[in-house]
């Protein structure tokens, strides 16, 4: 059976806490939604698995010159997670001084709440 | 399949422009026409690269817009976008339509015009071509997609910060040699080294400036260029894809959809990276140019720093990289530089290249990446 996670609960769940991915339930290959097809074997059964939200940065940057709307919040880390589980994640850095970061710095995930608005981030393990 | 070829090239000078989209690219594509030597009628479409134009310009629906002011209202046309590599995507499909045998002359190309925008609304725009679900909202930039593939180039391999800013150096030497390109200027490795950061570990002169500006060249079957002045052959023109999502990428030292088009594109042709004298890609960021040369098979991985240390990748060297001043130097109007990268091969090609002329060019590789990586065109162009 094919359990489609969507956006809007993908980032319901995350705003809650919550880190969700999909595994396909042929290859077992783990990936982030939303998706219909594995992308490693095409086959569309997927099946939502929790992450635990513990991971360590594969790469980051400070962004200094930031698009508009972000101004105020800059200069501010983002960064690729690879998490415990094998899938990665991008999101903000918070309360980890930006010249404390390094590749292969264990962080764990926690929502970034504002308005309306879930951005996916990671602060100190 | 029939042969292909390209017999005219236009571009416009690069940088500040007091002229909408429309009016720059009917100029280059003009130029192009008249360098062709067909007459405008002959064009049976036109394929019209442009990116922010909704966002800039407030103009949708704009390939019959750029045609009425190039004159030719009632050719048919279509508005490509695959971000950065906009009318490098254009390109391939005129080349497909005429190996085809549908149409034996159309003319491609494409505009940008930013610089009349707020630096932080033409970053906002340009943002809008990498992912609005997760990407956008976390505050990530161009800059900052490229600074994560800096970081873990450097991780992986120990590409130095030197390293990046000796491409920047060597497209700034060759831009002083371009009369179109935005910056005519040299620069040292210390004024480099010393600029602004702006995503780390890039810095402002690590990363392409904004500039308005557009190309176009015109695209023929083989039996119309071999009535031209100096035809320039596609051997090649591949397309590949990666995912849209910088968390689906499994290693963000390499960009998949480079290697992907470029064996392609060596197998269209039947020749390999060892056959290619002269190369046109996508340094949009010094860190670009370093895994482009690698994924395009020029170097070893983890070698493309090194490389550019080492002046291989400089005019004189054993593969010259950008003789345009590539995007660093040249400039990057996003939806005019698949065109603008042609264009400076087919000049080479044709030895038309003056003062950055590669001696001896006969086959050009040209290398044109959408946004995020997501999006990667490979030709390759000769002389016979
Ligand atoms: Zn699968």
């Amino acid at each position: 059976m094919n359990k489609v996670v969507t956006l809007k609960a993908f980032f319901e769940e995350a705003r809650a806490g919550r880190l969700t991915a999909i595994r396909c339930g042929r290859c077992g290959e783990l990936a982030i939604p939303p998706k219909e097809f594995c992308p490693a074997c095409q086959e569309r059964a997927w099946d939502p698995v929790p992450l635990d939200g513990h991971g360590t940065i594969a790469s980051f940057t400070v962004i200094r010159v930031p698009p508009r709307g972000h101004a105020e919040e800059a200069p501010y880390a983002v960064a690729v997670v690879r998490l415990d589980e094998g899938v990665s994640l991008l999101g903000r850095i918070l309360d980890i001084p930006l010249d404390a970061l390094k590749v292969g710095m264990p962080v764990r995930f926690r929502p970034l709440i504002r308005d309306e608005q879930t951005v996916i981030a990671f602060g100190p393990a | 399949m029939r042969g292909v070829a390209v017999i005219g090239v236009g571009v416009t000078k690069f940088g500040k422009h007091e002229r909408t989209c429309a009016e720059l690219f009917a100029e280059a594509a003009a130029d192009a026409i008249q360098d062709a030597g067909v007459s405008p009628r002959a064009i049976q479409a036109i394929y019209y690269g442009n990116v922010v134009g909704g966002e800039g310009e407030h103009q949708l629906h704009m390939g019959p817009q750029a045609a009425s002011v190039l004159g030719l209202p009632t050719i048919p046309t279509t508005r490509f976008e695959t971000a950065c590599a906009t009318s490098h995507a254009a390109f391939r499909h005129a080349v497909m339509e005429v190996a085809a045998g549908v149409s034996d002359v159309l003319l491609v190309g494409g505009a940008e015009r930013v610089l009349n925008l707020p630096t932080d609304a033409a970053t906002e725009y340009f943002t809008y071509a990498s992912d609005a679900t997760f990407e956008q909202p976390a505050g990530m930039t161009f800059p900052g997609v490229f600074a994560l593939i800096a970081r873990a180039h450097m991780a992986k391999y120990g590409t130095t910060e030197e390293q990046m800013a000796h491409v920047a150096v060597k497209n700034h030497r060759h831009g002083a040699l371009n009369p179109k390109a935005q910056f005519q200027k040299e620069i040292t490795l210390e004024q480099v080294m010393k600029s602004a950061k702006i995503a780390d570990p890039l810095k402002l002169y690590d990363c392409c400036p904004f500039t308005d500006g557009a190309a176009a060249v015109v695209v023929v079957s083989e039996e119309v260029a071999r009535k031209s002045r100096k035809p320039v052959w596609v051997r090649a023109s591949a397309a590949a894809s990666d995912s849209m999502f910088l968390h689906d990428k499994k290693d963000l030292s390499r960009v998949l959809a480079t290697e992907r088009a470029a064996q392609a594109a060596y197998r269209q042709a039947g020749c390999g990276p060892e056959d290619v004298d002269v190369v046109e890609l996508h340094d949009c960021f010094t860190i670009a140019e370093i895994v482009a040369t690698e994924g395009l098979g020029f170097f070893e991985p983890g070698t493309g720093g090194i490389a550019a240390e080492k002046g291989w990748t400089s005019l004189g060297g054993k593969l010259p990289v950008n003789p345009s001043g590539g995007l660093k130097a040249k400039g990057h109007p996003i939806g005019a530089t698949g065109a603008a990268q042609i264009a400076e091969i087919v000049t080479q090609l044709r030895r038309e290249a003056g003062p950055r002329q590669v001696d001896g060019a006969k086959v050009g590789l040209v290398h044109t990446l959408g946004g995020n990586t997501a999006t990667v065109l490979v030709s390759l162009l000769a002389s016979e």
